[in-house]
């Protein structure tokens, strides 16, 4: 057997930490490198099951980030060939805990970028909309329970109080009902939102139905493209979403990371979010880092990702003590289409990522 | 009264009546036919889709109701000559035969609509005023029709000489046989019925959830302990169900969280399989 290693996303995680952690994500690096031939990564995405509607986008946009790459030369003069690997699974049961797995895998990598995100969105509209109370609603796990207790140091460190906090089961046939009627009692100026996927359409939905979205703003910190899609334009009033990646922001990165993948997919350009566009930069920080180090040892890649750059789809990103700047957006919800309204540029990643 | 307590209280009687319809067609299936039908959850996502094509092609709301009548009919219909009937009296070949029934029948919504989250234009947005609390119109609207869908079939198997017949065919099969009773033709209308009201069922939740191929994933579950708790064979049993599981499910969730709720659920479930196996109103 040739000798190979695996990095798996704690080693990543190692070597690269905080925000860069986004970018490995869905193509979470669990690769096997042969010692020469082609340098083959595994994708694992979910192909299969409830979560398997974030699959195409995932692997639509590390094949350009492969494709890309191979052009300029390959990772260490090899080719990269990717292999996609199913992390989702059919029966009823397996396929819930994968919705689980996959976006627990996600987000609880995404804290370190979003951490710091948490912060500028919770000033923004502290400031903006003068927003005195908050309501924190978020699926029982660590990514959103971490997001709020960043959440909530923010808004008492801005004179805002907490009108509420709650937690429903990640993966569990969730009712929204009895959550917004509390909501309604509580009279909150802002929703803090860390629910996701289903739950975060339910929520939303729900929210919208008694008719609360009209004087309550909701802020979401997992909110994308096909989510928005679920809520509907019926009940997205008042709903802004914070991340680094919108598939209609207009820099000249994204312009040309969609031109790219309109040339590579013609009519056929899987639904762009911040998902797909973590799987491409996660394929570029591979190659990055790989090169740089010369090897996949642990040691030599931790010791590389300092000062390492390498493209996303939202332009070059550079890590600094082991950490990426990078800009995130505020965006405003129009029916189902993100508006940008605040870009924060060049946020640096927080320290407290838990991973 | 504190308005906020109305509220969750009608949150209570939506949660209930809506588990309960949901409940409906796979207490009839099961408890009158002894059939687990696993694909349960399915007829409810095909009524939902239904619901959202009639919403897609811009057609009034109500429009769905017929069509989700026409699909899960006639799949149900389908499904029971096919598949069900030589099954019959052999519990895990049909729960093995459903399964397999429910993975083919997601994977050709996937097909047809794709895995995206899609969604359903509410009829009746907005809200209205009752007891001093604003509530959700569309949702008033389900309470009244679940109640009024409910009585009408309690009425009917209790009085009607089909609901007789039904209970002669769940009795003793054989007997009814050798009375000239028609019982295949019986338990294929059965069967029919039971995928029909699931499929009602999907058409009045598809506004309120996302419409996606795993839908009825999330209502299966929830049926099942329903059957568990109420007992087989009788809608007095789907109404005690429901009443247990879904009034705990709100309560708690109202008074504590949900996932205190889900818990207590789970819990609540399994001591009735430990402690009660047949439920609060088992048949015979």
């Amino acid at each position: 057997m040739p000798p190979f290693m695996i990095i798996d996303r704690r080693t990543m995680l190692a070597g690269t930490a905080g925000a860069l952690a986004a970018g490995i994500v869905p193509g979470a690096l669990r690769r096997a490198v042969a010692a020469d031939g082609e340098f083959k990564i595994g994708l694992l995405i979910p192909l299969s099951g409830p979560a398997a509607l974030f699959g195409p986008s995932n692997q639509g946009c590390a094949e350009l980030a492969a494709d890309e790459v191979n052009a300029a030369g390959g990772v260490l003069g090899r080719k990269i060939k990717l292999i996609p690997t199913d992390a989702g699974a059919a029966p009823a049961e397996v396929a819930k805990s994968v919705v689980r797995l996959m976006l627990e895998e996600k987000v609880d990598l995404v804290i370190g970028s979003h951490d710091s995100a948490v912060r500028q969105a919770v000033e923004a509209t502290v400031k903006g909309k003068g927003a005195k109370s908050f309501y924190l609603i978020g699926n029982d796990y660590v990514w959103a329970r971490n997001s709020n207790e960043a959440a909530k140091s923010y808004i008492s460190a801005g004179g805002g109080t907490i009108a509420g906090e709650e937690y429903v089961p990640l993966g569990a046939p969730n009712r929204f009902e009895e959550i917004v009627t509390r909501i309604k009692g509580a009279k909150p100026d802002v929703v803090l939102i860390t629910v996701i996927g289903a739950d975060n359409v339910n929520f939303n939905r729900a929210f919208a139905s008694f008719g609360l979205d009209k004087d309550i703003t909701r802020l979401a910190f997992l909110l994308e493209e096909n989510t928005l899609q679920g809520i509907g334009a019926e009940s997205s009033g008042n709903l802004y979403s914070c991340m680094a990646y919108f598939a209609n922001v207009g820099s000249e990165a994204n312009q040309k990371f969609k031109a790219a993948m309109k040339a590579k997919f013609g009519d056929k350009v899987p639904q762009l979010s911040t998902l797909g566009a973590d799987a491409y930069a996660g394929v570029h920080c591979a190659k990055a880092l790989v090169d740089k180090a010369g090897s996949t040892e642990a040691a030599a890649v931790a010791a590389a990702s300092q000062g390492l750059s390498f493209a996303t789809a939202g332009g070059t990103a550079t890590m600094t003590g082991r950490h990426v700047d990078k800009d995130m957006y505020l965006a405003l919800c129009k029916a189902t289409e993100f508006e940008v309204v605040k870009t924060f540029e060049k946020i640096a990643s927080g320290q407290s990522c838990p991973v | 009264m504190d308005p906020l307590i109305i509220t969750q209280i009608l949150n209570i009687l939506f949660g209930v009546t809506t588990l309960a319809m949901i409940a409906l067609g796979l207490a009839i299936t099961f408890g009158m036919l002894g059939v687990l039908n696993l694909a349960h959850g399915e007829f409810v996502m095909m009524g939902a889709f239904c619901a959202l094509v009639v919403d897609r092609a811009g057609a009034p709301f109500l429009l769905a109701v017929p069509l989700a009548l026409l699909v899960c009919g006639g799949v149900g219909l389908v499904v029971e000559l096919l598949l069900i009937r030589p099954l019959y009296r052999r519990p895990f070949d049909t729960l093995v035969a459903t399964w397999g029934l429910s993975l083919l029948l997601r994977k050709l919504a996937e097909a047809g609509f794709g895995l995206g989250f899609n969604s359903v234009a509410v009829p009746l947005a907005g809200t209205t005023t009752l007891f001093g609390t604003d509530y959700p119109t569309y949702r008033l609207v389900l309470i009244v029709i679940c109640i009024a869908i409910i009585a009408a079939l309690f009425a009917w198997y209790g009085t009607s000489r089909a609901g007789l017949k039904i209970k002669a065919m769940v009795g003793n099969p054989d007997l009814a046989r050798a009375l000239g009773m028609p019982v295949k033709r019986l338990a294929t209308t059965t069967f029919v019925v039971g995928s029909c009201l699931a499929g009602l069922a999907g058409v009045m939740v598809a506004p309120l959830v996302p419409v996606h191929p795993y839908l009825g994933l999330d209502y299966v579950i929830k049926s099942f302990f329903v059957l568990v708790v109420g007992g087989l064979g009788s809608v007095l049993g789907v109404v005690a169900g429901t009443g247990v599981i879904g009034g705990l499910d709100s309560v708690m969730s109202a008074l504590f969280g949900s996932t205190q709720a889900y818990f207590t659920v789970l819990v609540v479930a399994i001591l009735f399989l430990w402690l009660k196996p047949r439920g609060l109103f088992a048949h015979g």
